[in-house]
């Protein structure tokens, strides 16, 4: 076998040796699959409401309510999440709205992740709780929702609230959307089941724009 | 002495025509194009009344300072009497007939003194549309016996020169602010100052009510929930550790293996295809 040849066989083993790399690394980075969508979009149908009826004329029940200014809800805020199959213990921390973009304001430390202070608190008997963290960060590498994506049906997690009480609940389902078509109504909405949404970023990342382009929505249901 | 007022102004007939057409095309929407939501606000300092809607007793002992429904009405025309508590509806103190309610609509019917002191009804159309993520809606209606006022939220006036039965209202931040009434152009105080909690994703509706020579100005609250909005978006990750999808790069080592493994095959075939 001539030098030539021996070169241009190491030359097709390099090329295999690429192209198998190449192929392991897109299999292996292929997202979880969806699990409990239909679960979790039943959870967000609101109670249907009795049919408006319209009230007769002479209905004495009508409710009376005194004109009081509006005092302030007793929410519970949750404090502290604990999600032992990834080993996740963050602070919690209340969030609102940036006002320059008009987006949830994930807490700048990625060690902490917020919970969105109009929605419902622990205590709320309908609606969805919702608490986001980041995946990661440029400069502060992985954040405490680094693994979220790896969570399943079943599992369990638990919620502290400033009350001091923990409340305990099971996922139900775990979604990847597009950011673009991410249905936040559903995940945002105050009535339905009481449940406990959790949002981070995921799938596909664009280093340009230094974005995900998707979201991963783990849904989990007081256990 | 209010009473005997209250009996004249029955009594001349001065039964203010209540029309709200015009409202439901707008605000309109087809699932519930049929029928209306309805409170009923009472602002008249010191007179407990019943409310009669089509001659029918709808509320009974209804006080000053508080707030009744929302009642779902279908579209059409009603009568609304007030009455002093027990009386009969032919001794109402107040009345309007063929008030018009359109369908679709949220209203709020004000039972209230005139600028000058008179009784009388006054319906507004509450605003229901989404406000955005992170606001709330605060609406103020001038429904007292009281001249032009501005109303101040932290001392800064927010809505200025507002007269008797009009209303003025914003989106803004939520949170409690503190806010007062003063007449307008003016820092005499005239109601206040009180916390207001602007609750995110409500619409809250003061009505100033009272009068201003009785020294018994007063604030009622109505509160409407149900108009938030989800924010626009959940950005949460931006290093890219955990990014999913294939990167460029893994695409340009796929292409160097194929382009390997082609020109090392054909070399290895044209070395074959010359020892011949």
């Amino acid at each position: 076998m001539t030098v030539r040849n021996r070169g241009a066989l190491a030359a097709m083993a390099a090329g295999a040796a690429a192209l198998t790399v190449a192929a392991l690394v897109a299999c292996g980075s292929q997202p979880a699959e969806d699990v409990g969508a239909d679960e979790a979009a039943a959870l967000a149908s609101s109670t249907p409401a009795p049919p408006a009826t319209p009230t007769a004329a002479g209905d004495a029940s009508v409710p009376v309510s005194a004109g009081t200014l509006p005092a302030d809800g007793a929410t519970v805020p949750p404090v502290r999440l604990r999600i032992p199959p990834i080993k996740v213990t963050a602070t919690v921390n209340p969030v609102g709205i940036n006002a320059r973009t008009d987006e949830f304001e994930v807490p700048p430390s990625v060690n902490q992740v917020g919970w969105y202070r109009y929605g419902p608190g622990l205590e709320a008997a309908a609606g969805s709780v919702v608490i986001a963290g980041h995946v990661d960060s440029a400069d502060q590498g992985k954040g405490a929702f680094f693994r979220l994506r790896e969570l399943d049906r079943g599992d369990t997690l638990t919620a502290t609230g400033s009350d001091g009480e923990d409340r305990r609940y099971r996922v139900v389902a775990r979604e990847e959307y597009t950011k673009t078509k991410i249905p936040l109504e559903r995940y945002f909405a105050r009535d339905g089941k009481p449940r406990l949404t959790l949002i981070t970023c995921g799938g596909p990342f664009d280093p340009k724009t230094r974005h995900y382009r998707d979201n991963i929505v783990v849904t989990a249901v007081p256990a | 002495m209010q009473l005997a007022m209250f009996r004249r102004v029955a009594a001349g007939g001065a039964v203010a025509a209540l029309t709200f057409a015009g409202v439901g095309a707008a605000t309109m929407s087809p699932a519930y194009a049929a029928s209306s939501k309805v409170s009923v606000v009472h602002g008249i300092p010191d007179t407990p009344v019943d409310v009669y809607v089509n001659g029918e007793k709808t509320l009974n002992n209804f006080k000053p300072g508080d707030v009744a429904g929302p009642l779902t009405l279908p579209e059409g025309e009603y009568d609304i009497a007030l009455t002093k508590p027990g009386e009969a509806i032919d001794k109402a103190i107040l009345k309007v007939d063929d008030a018009e309610v359109p369908g679709g609509a949220n209203i709020s019917l004000a039972a209230h003194l005139s600028a000058d002191g008179k009784p009388q009804i006054t319906p507004f159309v509450n605003d229901v549309s989404k406000v955005g993520a992170g606001k709330a809606r605060l609406i103020v209606r001038h429904t007292a016996a009281a001249p032009a006022v501005d109303v101040r939220a932290g001392g800064e006036p927010v809505f200025e020169g507002l007269t008797n039965p009009k209303e003025a209202k914003a989106d803004v931040d939520a949170g409690t602010v503190k806010a007062d009434v003063v007449l307008a152009g003016t820092d005499t105080v005239a109601i206040g100052p009180a916390d207001l909690n602007l609750k995110e994703g409500t619409a809250t509706i003061v009505y100033a009510i009272g009068s201003a020579d009785a020294k018994n100005l007063d604030l009622v609250a109505q509160t409407i929930s149900g108009l938030h909005s989800a924010p626009g978006g959940v950005p949460s990750g931006t290093g890219g550790q955990a990014g999913t999808g294939v990167g460029t790069w893994w695409y340009v080592l796929a292409g160097a293996g194929v382009l390997l493994l082609v020109g090392g095959g054909a070399r290895v075939a044209t070395a074959r295809t010359a020892r011949r």
